[in-house]
């Protein structure tokens, strides 16, 4: 009782400093990429290669005054930063990294919980989001902030559908919403991306918005909205909306490799763990990588186009999606013949 | 636990060809651009015509099961299957002008006329709370909407604000009276519940408890549906704003689902508790005929008078439920009374409606000052009124006076004689309005240069059906009333699941 | 008392607190706000009646999309927004009083008469796979139901879009 404890303690900690270690240097990693995109240089000035750089960020920020807008909601101006981390962490929660290590002849298994509804669990911490965004607005008693605000609480309802729908044609091939059997249901190669190419693609464009992330970027587009919801923030406050949303990418990232991409799975990752907990961080890193490349290659969607895109376009095809695959299960499970009833 | 599909699509054959015509109502709209287009609504007529085929099919086989382990498929459902479907179709004639010069949604409209049917329908037969209060909200919901149709009207938007307030606290309590049953027998099958209840007394002396506070909050829900007081403020402002086929509608459909469901959670639910309903049934019928009537009595505008009436004509109806006797027979017994005015009260008081609707078309209002000297300018309308009118009052011999005679003598013969004194006096009341109506088309003048009032042909034919059937339930109500009777043998018919 | 009941406790008074807030909020969008918290601690109650299912769903559906819509709308109703808060109470107060506290003197009389004789059901079986007997019951005894409530959000799309759009 008191091992499992302490095991899940730990596994706890080890996760929040892997991930904020993650957004520190993913700061430093998307500087660096989108400059080398640009032919320029990025940051390359505090420590070797400039890794010191989020470090130096992180103490700036600890020191810039703290502000807060006179005529603000304080209570709600206060919890919106807050809002904006704490479900991204909690949705890492159910994230497998790794095959079951043997550790001091214990099994350790490398996830915090396995809870059999896994996918609702990220889906609703995710939809939750919402309110970081939609509380800075509002609290924040500024235009701009405002219509940030509302833009992007709408953006991210309206593809939080085309979402939950592509994931339900993971979970109906695999009738399970737990993370760690979608994974080891992927074993030998058989990755759900081969089987579910639509409800991949549809997966990755819905994850840029939901993060919030160019093309999908109108909440905070600069020329019109100056910084969008969190215009009014500054110091650690604005260094939380930042957070939120890097670990938000990373923990969307990973849940996209283990829904599509196999999670852990890869040659010789049962054998040896370790290599398992690598080729999932390195499938996260590849996300990442894309995450950046999409920012400085494409120009920032109209808003129109972003809800037709969303509710015409996505909306439909994953619906379609999910009818083609119940078909295939319901075939599958009784043969064809069982279509007729 | 494996459905047979067969038996199912045929027991729910009423449902759902009305389903399948509803939905393809709405994709032949998104076909066809021109909103006068008679496929919409010779499809809706079709849809209609054959679903009540299937009910009327359905009754005079027999039929009696349950369907999908929820909807009972017995002579009370099939009964009332006929009434809804019924009161839609002559109220599908009356719209398609009406609609047509009023709103450029027409084929949502017929569409949703389709869904309100199905959920007068679902109502009627909903065997289990779960059933029950899904079907409950779809009529609530699709009647929200069709009163605030006209949305460029102040008043539709009014009328559909109120029923929308009062419907949502009202069914807010229904489900916490379903709450605290399910809570006090762990079922939602309504058999089920009345079996729970013959448990030895001393076993669950607690629990009685619990059944009067609940069956006044379901009363409050089923109550806020069939208008009774106090849960009729709605009423007035919902009718004079929705559109007027709407008003008769919700007069007549949306009325005797409540009566439906009411005789079904009572009888089924709770028939161990009758000294206890009975009582809260004598004073809400005494309150609601009572206030009805005599605020009637003031009311100028057309369309809030026939609100009032329906208040008060909801009133006398529960009488006959009061007077429920399980022994009994017609015309000792409540329940057929109920169910023959219920008929009565369809032809009649679509068909007062649907005189307002031709006078309303052709004139543009509805205010009762407007009616005077209807005699000169559509005979015809005008005696239609008052065949009506005779009918509402409960005289002879129209449809009304039988309903009225079934319904007094049950509760006569159940020995409740103040509450058939109260009802008697009421309707010499309610004579004085009407005839006040009639007062203005014979014996006013017409104003100057007043045109004849016409009717486009499908309102004439409407108007004419209720005439017909108003006048042959007066002159020979045999058929009707062995009608009344197959109907009400549901309860000893229904097994126990 | 076990920690079961403790949490319990902590739940119900989230819930009756934020209810009580939610109608002395002067502003809308706080009443509204508030709102979630009650939604909050629905979803609580559930998943302490191994009905973890349902609490997730009820934070998806009740928290992440049904009370942003409502904080939309508000934020997007220009009288709402512009006004200063409304006053606390209207005058129908002591009327509500008299009615919210007669019904809770009903409600606890009834409590204490039922006494011991309430219908308990058993608690639910801690099941691994709840979605799918979920699913199973939603397509087998609740059917009708299930369909039901399809036709009635049919409906209400349709009369949304009626009513609402612009022509």
């Amino acid at each position: 009782m008191l091992a499992d404890f302490i095991e899940t303690i730990v596994k706890i900690l080890v996760v929040v400093v892997v991930l904020l270690t993650g957004f520190a240097y993913m700061t430093w990693f998307e500087r660096r990429v989108i400059a080398r995109l640009q032919v320029r240089i990025g940051p390359n000035r505090v420590g070797p290669e400039g890794l010191l750089q989020p470090l130096a960020d992180g103490v700036k920020l600890f020191f810039k005054e703290d502000i807060i807008p006179a005529e603000a909601d304080k209570a709600l101006y206060l919890l919106a930063p807050m809002l904006a981390v704490v479900p991204s962490l909690l949705a890492a929660a159910v994230l497998p990294f790794g095959p079951d290590v043997t550790l001091f002849g214990r099994t350790i298994h490398l996830y915090i919980a396995d809870i059999n509804i896994a996918l609702l669990y990220f889906l609703g911490l995710g939809s939750l989001g919402v309110y970081s965004v939609v509380l800075a607005g509002w609290a924040s008693n500024n235009k701009y902030a405002l219509l940030g605000g509302l833009r992007a609480s709408a953006q991210m309802i309206s593809y939080e559908l085309a979402m939950g729908l592509s994931v339900l044609a993971v979970v109906m091939l695999t009738g399970s919403f737990s993370l760690v059997d979608i994974v080891e249901a992927q074993a030998g190669g058989r990755w759900f991306v081969l089987m579910q190419p639509l409800a991949f693609i549809i997966f990755v464009i819905t994850m840029l918005a939901e993060t919030k992330r160019a093309p999908f970027d109108l909440p905070e587009a600069e020329q019109e909205l100056v910084a969008g919801f969190h215009t009014e923030y500054s110091g650690m406050k604005f260094a939380l909306f930042y957070m939120g949303e890097y670990i938000g990418m990373i923990v969307i990232s990973g849940v996209a490799v283990s829904l599509f991409l196999g999670g852990w799975q890869g040659p010789f990752a049962e054998q040896i763990p370790l290599l398992g907990v690598l080729y999932f961080f390195l499938k996260v890193a590849v996300f990442m990588f894309f995450f950046v490349w999409m920012r400085a290659t494409l120009p920032r969607l109209r808003y129109d186009r972003l809800m037709q895109l969303g509710w015409k376009v996505l909306l439909p095809l994953s619906l379609a999606n999910v009818v083609v695959t119940a078909l295939a299960v319901v075939a599958r499970d009784t043969g064809f013949f069982g279509l007729l009833g | 636990m494996q459905i047979n599909w067969a038996d199912t699509s045929f027991l729910l054959a009423p449902e759902i060809l009305l389903t399948v015509g509803a939905l393809i109502v709405l994709v032949l709209d998104l076909l066809i651009e021109d909103d006068t287009s008679p496929v919409l609504p010779g499809f809706t007529l079709l849809a209609l015509v054959s679903a009540f085929g299937a009910a009327a099919a359905h009754l005079v086989t027999g039929v009696d099961d349950v369907a999908l382990f929820m909807f009972a498929a017995d002579p009370l459902t099939h009964f009332f299957r006929l009434l809804g479907i019924g009161t839609a179709l002559l109220v599908l004639l009356v719209s398609v002008n009406y609609v047509q010069a009023r709103s450029k949604h027409t084929g949502e409209f017929y569409s949703l006329l389709l869904w309100v049917t199905l959920a007068v329908v679902l109502v009627a037969g909903a065997h289990d709370l779960i059933l029950l209060y899904l079907a409950f909200e779809f009529l609530s919901i699709t009647s929200y909407v069709l009163v605030g149709w006209l949305r460029d009207d102040a008043r539709s938007n009014e009328g559909a604000m109120k029923y929308l307030l009062f419907g949502a606290i009202s069914s807010a309590l229904m489900l916490y009276g379903m709450s605290l049953l399910y809570g006090a027998t762990g079922t939602t099958r309504l058999t089920e519940i009345a079996a729970f209840f013959t448990i030895p007394e001393t076993q669950i002396t607690g629990l009685y408890s619990i059944v009067v506070p609940a069956l006044v909050f379901l009363l409050a829900g089923i109550g806020f549906k069939i208008s009774l007081v106090p849960f009729h403020q709605w009423a007035p402002d919902a009718y004079e704003g929705a559109p007027t086929p709407v008003a008769a509608f919700l007069s007549v459909g949306s009325k005797s689902a409540g009566f439906a469901v009411l005789a079904r959670v009572l009888l089924e639910a709770m028939p161990a508790f009758q000294e206890h309903w009975t009582s809260l049934l004598v004073v809400l019928s005494i309150l609601t005929m009572t206030l009805g009537n005599l605020v009637a009595l003031r009311q100028t505008n057309m369309k809030r008078l026939l609100a009032y009436s329906s208040i008060a004509q909801a009133g006398y109806i529960l009488m006959g439920l009061a007077a429920y006797s399980a022994g009994a027979t017609f015309p000792a017994d409540g329940l057929s009374g109920v169910l023959i005015y219920l008929v009565a009260y369809l032809f009649t008081n679509v068909g007062v409606f649907i005189g307002a609707v031709i006078f309303e078309q052709a004139t543009g209002s509805v205010a009762i000052s407007d009616y005077a000297g209807l005699i000169r300018r559509s005979p015809w309308l005008a005696f239609t009124f008052v065949v009506f009118f005779l009918s509402l009052a409960g005289l002879p011999p129209t449809a009304g006076f039988v309903g009225k005679l079934a319904v007094f003598y049950a509760t006569v013969a159940k020995g409740l004689y103040f509450l058939a004194i109260i009802g008697v006096l009421n309707s010499v009341v309610s004579v004085y309005y009407y005839f006040n109506v009639i007062r203005q088309m014979f014996f006013m003048p017409a104003p100057e240069g007043a045109e004849r009032v016409r009717m486009p042909a499908s309102m004439g034919l409407a108007l004419a059906i209720s005439f017909v059937g108003t006048l042959l339930i007066g002159f020979y109500p045999e058929p009707f009333l062995n009608l009344a009777n197959m109907s009400r043998d549901f309860i000893s018919a229904l097994p126990l699941l | 008392m076990t920690l079961e009941q403790g949490i319990f406790i902590l739940a119900s008074l989230l819930m009756l607190g934020s209810a009580l807030a939610m109608v002395t909020a002067r502003s809308m969008f706080v009443a509204a706000l508030w709102m979630i918290g009650t939604f909050a601690g629905v979803a609580v109650l559930f998943i302490l009646l191994n009905a973890g299912f349902l609490g997730i769903v009820q934070i998806l559906i009740y928290i992440g999309a049904i009370a942003v819509l409502i904080l939309f709308a508000i934020m997007l109703t220009p009288d709402v927004m512009g006004l200063k808060p409304g006053p606390r109470y209207t005058g129908q107060w002591p009327l509500a009083a008299v009615m919210a506290s007669t019904l809770a003197a009903v409600i606890v009389l009834l409590l204490v008469r039922a006494g011991n004789d309430w219908h308990i059901a058993d608690a639910a079986p801690n099941v691994t796979d709840f979605a799918v007997q979920l699913g199973e019951a939603f397509m087998t005894t609740y059917l009708l139901p299930f369909e039901v409530a399809s036709g009635v959000l049919l409906v209400a799309l349709i009369g949304a879009l009626v009513i609402v759009r612009d022509e």
